[in-house]
């Protein structure tokens, strides 16, 4: 994450990477810049400004350089403080109904502003969705993102959305494509949100295809007209016929939602639902319906970063109660989300501060702009990092990004080498840290975390003698 | 680009023509006028045109880079940004921009094969370093919106949209480009004027059509007016008051 204290705002910063670059300013920042300039919606992320940081910025050797410029361009934009899937991944914690709809309703209405637009966003994932604590949910990361036309006449690459929301037709090969394919990974969110976890995880491209036949039952003429003349039909086909199980999969969802999960995960790209006719579903009409984004309940900030980097200091300040030997019972909370993590991990990210000591909040003083360092994060996803262990499979790479490594997004050469191997606490979501805390319930409206005094709440479940706050804001 | 031109930063930044045409101070020492500002940024415009014709760029590639440089003399003076310089660079933003994407390498080839002389000679690694310079002048604002997207449905509306009329509107529309229009008006105004100018000349009365239109007349004739003007004294524009306009930013004040 890259903040800025400027006239006391916090904004984010978004660095765009000249090195390795042979054509000079890379096409695709110019195209994110000329995007997010004609895009103004409240469920798209404003880009405020770009700056460049004065003089000579150091580079990742730390010798000067010849071009003053490199490594010194960052996109400003407002400060969101969380994305989608760090919320999601508190631990314990679970979205109401009326919550849920609320951001699948301003997703979609995002995207359809997008899409009305001619713009493609290409990689629709949970940790491109922020949302501040006013409830609002908006589209960022207009990385991959690119203007198309109706007729579909352009030849656009495949090799765009990260893999498990990344849609069969391009999986197979299509390189003319439309706003379909941001509405299948909007499906792929919808049925994680309602699901509790990525439901299509694939490690490669054709096991990716293959899980989605597993769901969707695989593709042929009668389902998919022209499918069979997609170009890696021929390699990438299901051995065998599969029947479409979406309904028998998650016959638990309500009724509505999965009618419309349905209409979403259509493998035809040309029978998908598009975003427009998506908002008008009965889901979001019938009740429970979508709650005001502002009756949401505040949490503190968390990107999937952060989550990550929670849980890595959680695990310290176990440690450090093992020591002390104060085990105390674990406590149960009924608003705050107990902060776990996976046990047994082997935490490789030392460029995190997270010494025993080291207070749970966030507010660590903020780098300064031409912050070389993890300072040039944008919301700070982490980049890189060995397949397998990482949280997320790599995002589609487009040819010509703004940093050809492991990635098509930007400045994974930024961290510290050490930290590229910084896993993401595998499983996430997986066994939870033993302290036996029930999720907690997270009552529509009156979840702001309660309004009386701060001193039974911020307690470590740990029972550690560390003064920890949640920072709810 | 789609997209609504009323919430553009092209709609926003939309200048007065004083402010347009100010020449910068330090330009100004060096015995700039006005008059050899304007003819400058025109032989400039002339040199992309030349220079994308020879790659085979579009037309309205073209357009976004003559746009982007007169755009930069805005704000920067000719002295500190060697027009001869920016101008291929602008060029070379210009095709990223808009999805056509020429190699450095070659617009450098060409640039030595259109000009033996030295002063047009540069570097791949100018053009790069100047790119930033470009974008930073330019605030990194980068959408243009141009006359020819309204250019044939306004002639479909108006029921003159046969072939000559077509050639003789855009033909106009190239023209503009000249000119600082872009910079000032409304690129929909500029489209306009452009079939009022035809429609004169081609004695298509299509006054009704315009009346029903509800845009200012005055605006629409007074661009018609400029671009007149500029046909008046283009022949005035000869290649030495082209040199010697360059040699005044030549010499030291």
């Amino acid at each position: 994450m890259a903040k800025e204290i400027k006239t006391g705002e916090i904004v984010a910063l978004k660095k765009i990477r000249m090195d390795n670059e042979r054509e000079g300013f890379p096409i695709t920042a110019i195209r994110e810049i000329k995007i997010l300039k004609k895009l103004h919606h409240e469920n798209v992320i404003h880009l405020k400004e770009i700056v460049t940081s004065p003089g000579r910025d150091r580079d990742d050797q730390g010798k000067p350089d010849n071009n003053k410029y490199k490594g010194g361009i960052y996109m400003v934009f407002e400060y969101m403080d969380h994305d989608l899937t760090g919320l999601a991944d508190r631990p314990g914690l679970r979205f109401t109904v009326p919550q849920i709809k609320c951001y699948m309703k301003q997703l979609l209405t995002g995207l359809h502003y997008c899409h009305v637009n001619q713009v493609l966003h290409r990689d629709i994932k949970g940790s491109n969705l922020l949302i501040d604590n006013e409830g609002n949910l908006k589209l960022a990361d207009f990385g991959l993102a690119r203007s198309f036309s109706h007729d579909h006449t352009g030849n656009l690459t495949n090799r765009v959305i990260t893999l498990w929301y990344r849609p069969p037709e391009l999986l197979l090969g299509a390189t003319k494509y439309g706003p379909a394919i941001d509405m299948w990974s909007v499906g792929c969110i919808f049925a994680e949100l309602l699901n509790g976890k990525p439901i299509l995880p694939g490690k490669t491209e054709s096991e990716q295809l293959n899980k989605i036949y597993e769901l969707c039952g695989s593709p042929d003429e009668n389902n998919w007209p022209g499918v069979s003349k997609m170009p890696w039909y021929g390699q990438m086909k299901s051995s065998r016929p599969l029947k479409r199980r979406v309904r028998e999969i998650y016959r638990h969802f309500d009724r509505h939602a999965l009618e419309l999960l349905e209409k979403m995960l259509v493998l035809d790209p040309a029978q998908r639902i598009s975003a427009k006719d998506a908002l008008d579903a009965e889901y979001f009409w019938t009740d429970p319906l979508p709650c005001d984004p502002k009756s949401l309940p505040t949490y503190e900030s968390s990107h999937e970063f952060q989550t990550k980097k929670k849980r890595q200091q959680m695990r310290h300040n176990e440690e450090a109660a093992k020591k002390q030997k104060l085990q105390h019972p674990p406590q149960q909370h009924s608003r705050l989300p107990p902060q776990q993590h996976g046990v047994g991990q082997s935490h490789a990210a030392p460029h995190w501060p997270a010494g025993p000591n080291h207070p749970m909040n966030n507010n660590a003083p903020p780098p300064q702009i031409p912050a070389g360092g993890p300072g040039g994060h944008y919301y700070g996803k982490p980049r890189g990092g060995a397949p397998g262990q990482n949280r997320y499979p790599p995002s589609g790479n487009q040819p010509g990004g703004y940093n050809n490594q492991s990635r098509g997004g930007y400045s994974s050469g930024s961290y510290p080498p050490q930290g590229r191997g910084a896993p993401y606490a595998a499983g996430p979501r997986g066994p939870s840290g033993g302290y036996g805390v029930g999720p907690p319930n997270y009552s529509q409206g009156g979840g702001q975390y309660g309004g009386s005094g701060g001193s039974g709440r911020g307690q470590n479940p740990m029972g550690g003698a560390r003064n920890q706050q949640y920072g709810w804001q | 680009m789609a997209s609504n031109f009323w919430t553009s930063t092209h709609y926003k930044e939309l200048k007065d023509p004083e402010e347009v045409n100010v020449v910068h101070p330090l330009d100004a020492q060096r015995g700039i006028s006005v008059e050899d500002f304007r003819l400058i940024k025109l032989h400039m415009s002339n040199y992309i045109s030349k220079l994308a014709q020879h790659i085979k760029i579009r037309q309205r590639v073209i357009a976004t880079a003559v746009t982007y440089m007169r755009r930069v003399y805005t704000r920067k003076s000719l002295t500190e940004y060697e027009p001869r310089l920016v101008a291929p660079t602008c060029l070379y933003l210009a095709c990223k921009a808009e999805e056509s994407v020429v190699h450095a390498k070659l617009l450098v080839f060409y640039m030595k094969k259109l000009y033996a002389d030295e002063k047009f000679r540069y570097e791949i690694k100018d053009i790069l370093e100047m790119e930033m310079k470009v974008l930073e002048a330019l605030n990194f604002y980068l959408v243009v919106f141009h006359p020819y997207r309204s250019l044939p449905e306004f002639l479909q509306d108006s029921g003159i949209n046969d072939t000559s009329m077509t050639h003789l509107t855009w033909g106009l529309v190239n023209d503009t480009y000249r000119m600082d229009l872009i910079l000032i008006h409304p690129p929909f105004l500029i489209t306009l004027a452009c079939i009022y100018i035809a429609s004169v000349h081609k004695e298509k009365d299509i006054r009704t059509w315009f009346e029903e239109l509800s845009v200012d007349m005055n605006i629409v004739k007074n661009i018609a007016m400029e671009i007149l003007d500029f046909y008046e004294n283009h022949r005035l524009f000869t290649e030495e008051r082209v040199h010697a306009a360059f040699n005044k930013l030549a010499t030291n004040p």
